[in-house]
């Protein structure tokens, strides 16, 4: 009780010195900086000031801490970017930048009041206190009732005592309730905003998002793998077992065509297989990656397809995984609904994006919501990308993915 | 013949020697990895090598790859490569030097014995073996190369035998024709695909060849 009364009487009372050194510098920075920032000191001195009012404002966090019981966590994100217009831009567009700058204007109307309060209640509470050893020393004549009783007779001045010490309780009170309401206006401002919540929740998604998708394309290609190291490797090895029984069987025996059945049966079963590998994750995507998969995809196509890009790029499992089917339901579309000859891929990279382009000749028409193109953009939806498809009456059909990398 | 063998997945590796064996060939090394096959062909000078295209340690297509630096340092290498899966762009690079001795099956051939043991003994000595699943992929496209555009129906039946590495008089029994006709066919798509006269092996290895990129 007495320790956070006295925090609360120390942060009161610090809060005249802190409000004034807020307010100059608030002054100062926007006198200074709006000065600045018609010549090519601004940015940096925009950054100067924002550093040294994050640490006033750390500062703030931190006193408030003494009546709060633990400090205010900073809102801030991370600065990130190249260049100074990039910096000042992710520092001037977080909201706690300018809450920061509100707090310490408001700080000093807040602190004196405030501070001036708590020293007054104190002070006087004290002195009611330890009346007797001073009130003998101020004799005023002229004082009017009650306090003319209570300065001038010795019965008078240990009243007033008594009623000092019964008034600590309520001074004390005061100082905590005064204090503890400065305190939570400081974290109102200070502390994290929704703002900061909102971008957090959005990266910590992204990230999730983007570890299920990889962890798909992962698993797509383990089950391509364990296919043909398992079942297909197994069904070979039968086939030649077979085989060599079949040798050893006297010509012309009644078996033989049984066995010879059976052989075409597991050859059925591997085509199926194949099949069925190649529609979830297509060998050569692993192996030559999304260039070699698009070459072979137009080498397997009806039209005569041309494909653009560096053939030796590669790129994230996941986005080549997506990527290549997309072109394959595009090649799919172009050939089956728009009666396309030929049509030109494009894979074409940025710092950031990978960009795959399907341009056809064909009749165009293509319904943006069916089930088929839907399906796409789903997938690509899931890596954050995006897909766009112009494909006007009379064509041609435009198919476009971005998918960040 | 003495063959190398060059598969990761025991089950398969065994069941290639055995069946090798058991027809009368000798299977002078059986590896499980890319530079073990290099060195063992290196060591043996075997007459063949059978190559899985997926091999240890990446388990992308380094057989394919150890199999064209061995084509590239001794041409006279000869290589069937097998696959659980067949794509064309890995049979233009196996054939992408015109010299012949080179194949690629799928492994389900194996077990049409007779089939791949025919196929083994052509790539042994310089002809070519392409499996039908390669040359059935190409006849679900149009054509955009005009020499191959120009190739009867018939012609273009008589190329694809030719690409999956038939004799002449295997041609006249798969499609019923008398050796001349098969003959003159052969002669019209080397002169449609622009092709002249040389060696005739190599002549047919480059047909094919021309059918694959078009």
């Amino acid at each position: 009780m007495i320790r956070t009364t006295a925090s609360a009487l120390a942060y009161l009372v610090s809060s005249i010195v802190a409000g004034l050194v807020g307010l100059v510098w608030s002054l100062a920075i926007i006198v200074g900086v709006g000065l600045l920032s018609i010549t090519l000191a601004g940015g940096p001195a925009f950054l100067g000031a924002a550093w040294v009012t994050r640490r006033l404002a750390d500062l703030e966090r931190h006193r408030a801490g003494w009546v709060l019981g633990t400090a205010i966590a900073a809102p801030y994100l991370p600065i990130e970017g190249a260049t100074v217009r990039q910096r000042v831009s992710a520092v001037a567009t977080q909201p706690a930048t300018w809450r920061d700058l509100a707090w310490l204007v408001a700080l000093f109307p807040l602190g004196l009041a405030g501070g001036i309060a708590a020293i007054v209640v104190t002070v006087v509470d004290l002195a009611a206190v330890v009346a007797p050893a001073w009130a003998w020393a101020v004799p005023n004549p002229r004082a009017p009732f009650p306090m003319d009783p209570l300065m001038t007779t010795m019965p008078g001045r240990f009243g007033l005592t008594v009623l000092g010490v019964l008034l600590l309780p309520v001074t004390a009170w005061f100082l905590r309730t005064a204090g503890l309401a400065q305190a939570r206006t400081a974290q109102v401002l200070l502390a994290p905003g929704a703002h900061r919540y909102l971008v957090e929740e959005t990266t910590r998604l992204a990230q999730t998002r983007r570890r299920v998708v990889d962890a798909q394309a992962a698993e797509l290609r383990r089950i391509e793998r364990d296919l043909h190291d398992g079942a297909q490797a197994r069904i070979v090895a039968a086939g030649m077992t077979m085989a060599l029984a079949a040798r050893k069987l006297p010509t012309g025996a009644a078996a033989a065509s049984d066995v010879d059945l059976a052989r075409r049966q597991l050859d059925d079963a591997l085509t199926e297989l194949r099949r069925l590998v190649r529609g979830i994750h297509p060998p050569i995507l692993t192996d030559r990656g999304l260039h070699a998969a698009v070459a072979a995809l137009a080498g397997d196509s009806p039209l005569a397809v041309e494909v653009r890009g560096d053939p030796d790029d590669r790129y994230p499992p996941a986005v080549e995984s997506a990527a290549y089917f997309v072109i394959a339901e595009g090649l799919a579309n172009a050939g089956k609904h728009a009666d396309a000859r030929s049509c030109v891929v494009t894979l074409a990279r940025t710092a950031d994006t990978v960009t795959v382009t399907l341009a056809d000749d064909g009749q165009g028409g293509a319904d943006p919501s069916g089930s088929g193109l839907d399906g796409l953009r789903r997938r690509v939806e899931a890596l954050d990308g995006q897909l766009t498809i112009t494909s006007p009456p009379g064509g041609p059909t435009v198919l476009s993915a971005e998918l960040p990398h | 013949m003495r063959i190398v063998i060059a598969e990761d997945l025991l089950l398969l590796r065994d069941g290639m020697v055995r069946l090798l064996t058991d027809t009368g060939h000798t299977v002078v090394a059986a590896v499980d990895n890319a530079p073990a096959l290099l060195a063992a062909v290196t060591e043996h000078r075997p007459d063949l090598s059978i190559v899985d295209v997926r091999l240890p340690p990446g388990f992308r297509d380094e057989g394919l790859r150890a199999a064209l630096t061995l084509r590239a340092t001794d041409p006279d290498t000869k290589v069937l490569i097998v696959s659980q899966y067949v794509e064309r762009a890995y049979a233009v690079e196996l054939l992408a030097d015109g010299r012949g001795g080179v194949g690629y099956l799928l492994k389900d051939r194996v077990t049409a014995l007779d089939d791949f043991l025919d196929a083994v003994e052509r790539v042994a000595n310089g002809g070519t073996a392409l499996d039908p699943e390669v040359v059935r992929q190409l006849f679900t496209r149009n054509s955009h190369n005009h020499g191959v555009d120009g190739l009867t129906p018939r012609e273009r039946e008589v190329l694809g035998l030719m690409a999956q590495g038939l004799s002449n008089a295997a041609i006249c029994t798969t499609l019923v024709l008398a050796p001349v006709s098969v003959e003159k066919h052969i002669t019209n798509i080397f002169a449609k695909l622009d092709l002249p006269p040389a060696d005739d092996a190599n002549r047919r290895v480059r047909a094919v060849l021309t059918y694959l990129n078009h």
